[in-house]
């Protein structure tokens, strides 16, 4: 393959993988295999080295088999996010502390657990109207599902977002103080009367 | 009398038992609070006790559901076991105990957010207009389009000039109406529609009935003596209770 025959699929594979062409974000491996051909892996690999110098990288989720043309393909961050750099994306730091409470609880009980019991926790920190609407976001942008029992399950997104095990035991490392971390930045958040 | 309702009591127990069953699995309650060998040896009473045909099938869905429950036990431990066996009880301690900063930057370490782009490119935008342009006209539905053929030009043209054809005749036909009732008073509807041939007439009832639905012409039925009358209009009138009304043409019915 030539130089410039490879460039222009690393192109293809960026904005296969950056662009969102369906419901969810990612592209599943045959779809790559059909714009890139067969070493379609090779492809991606090179993306990949190329994004790590940006702070990304390509992630593969694998189905129930380790088949990466059933795989699906993401482009996520490499490294952890700075609380600075959460506001910046436009999180709040009570939404994502929602996401946080209810992500741990359902990572420490096997991925299931009753939305009542998690909301009996969100309570103890946030108004009844503000974790049931946070909740109902990150049910809404595919962190959490919500069965028709009112039982709440690890979404998709989470699934691919979140390592659960560095999760909990992040959580399990956790102070009851409010430490902040040497180096980093944050900026004072008018939220954090509420807690 | 004490038997059926022992026989009832060990159905009741067994629903009981299928009914929790359920609930741990549906509401992803800890498969743990159940105590299964005390469930089975409940079922086993119950089994010895009661041997009919009925009964074993609610034997056999309870033993379905305790086997569902031991097969959570059993996905519970291998999802505890990748947990590090963690603590539901203690990581909701912790949750409680801490403040809300410091469960986010716990949880920004194992969170690393998809990244994609939902903006469309110029790039894009032209490959979409190129695309357009180049999709062919549906077969017989669409007249317009962005390149239209000499031919259909024309036929566009001569369909045009027949519309504006019946127009006129139309509003010809109105004047005629006009005229005959001034001079004669009520029209027979088939004394003015029959001129020359079939054809002719046929057309000037179908052209009469657009006058009757515009509402330029009034039409009177008489049953009993087998009339039509017509009454034209200058003006348009509105109709209040708009109806139909069928007239056969070339047969012995009228």
């Amino acid at each position: 393959m030539s130089e410039d025959s490879f460039s222009k699929k690393l192109m293809t594979a960026a904005a296969m993988l950056l662009f969102r062409s369906h419901r969810k974000p990612g592209v599943k491996g045959w779809e790559l295999k059909y714009r890139l051909g067969k070493n379609y892996m090779k492809v991606i690999d090179a993306l990949n080295s190329h994004l790590k110098r940006l702070g990304l990288e390509v992630k593969t989720v694998f189905e129930e088999e380790k088949d990466f043309d059933k795989a699906r393909f993401y482009v996520t961050l490499s490294h952890p996010m700075l609380l600075s750099d959460l506001v910046t994306a436009g999180w709040s730091i009570d939404e994502v502390a929602v996401l946080a409470v209810a992500l741990s609880i359902l990572a420490s009980r096997g991925g299931k657990a009753p939305m009542k019991e998690v909301l009996e926790i969100l309570q103890t920190k946030l108004p009844r109207w503000k974790a049931e609407s946070y909740l109902e976001r990150a049910i809404r942008r595919g962190y959490i599902e919500k069965t028709d029992e009112d039982v709440l399950l690890m979404g998709w997104r989470a699934k691919v977002e979140i390592d659960q095990r560095e999760l909990l035991k992040s959580m399990l490392e956790l102070q009851p103080e409010n430490r902040q971390e040497p180096g980093e930045k944050t900026r004072p958040e008018k939220q954090d009367q509420e807690f | 009398m004490s038997e059926p309702k022992k026989v009832k009591l060990t159905r009741e127990e067994l629903e009981k038992i299928i009914k929790i069953c359920e609930s741990v699995e549906k509401r992803g309650l800890d498969p743990f609070t159940v105590n299964v060998k005390e469930l089975l040896s409940t079922l086993r009473k119950a089994l010895e006790e009661n041997q009919e045909l009925d009964h074993y099938v609610l034997d056999a869905e309870t033993m379905y559901k305790i086997a569902a429950i031991i097969a959570l036990q059993h996905k519970w431990l291998r999802d505890s076991a990748q947990a590090l066996f963690v603590d539901a009880q203690l990581i909701g301690t912790k949750l409680l105990a801490a403040d809300k900063k410091s469960i986010v930057r716990a949880f920004l370490k194992a969170w690393r957010p998809i990244i994609s782009l939902e903006q469309v490119t110029f790039q894009r935008l032209k490959q979409g207009i190129d695309y357009f342009l180049g999709l062919p006209p549906r077969s017989g539905e669409r007249v317009w389009g962005w390149k239209i053929s000499d031919r259909e030009v024309e036929l566009l043209k001569a369909k045009l000039a027949a519309e504006e054809d019946v127009d006129e005749k139309i509003r010809m036909l109105h004047q005629e109406l006009l005229r005959e009732y001034e001079s004669r008073g009520e029209i027979d509807y088939w004394d003015f529609i029959r001129r020359g041939g079939f054809e002719e007439s046929f057309e000037r009832a179908y052209l009469l009935s657009f006058l009757i639905t515009e509402g330029f012409v009034d039409v009177k039925r008489n049953p009993l003596k087998n009339e039509i009358k017509l009454i034209p209009r200058r003006e348009k009138a509105e109709r209040k209770r708009p109806s139909s009304l069928v007239i056969v043409m070339g047969g012995e019915a009228r």
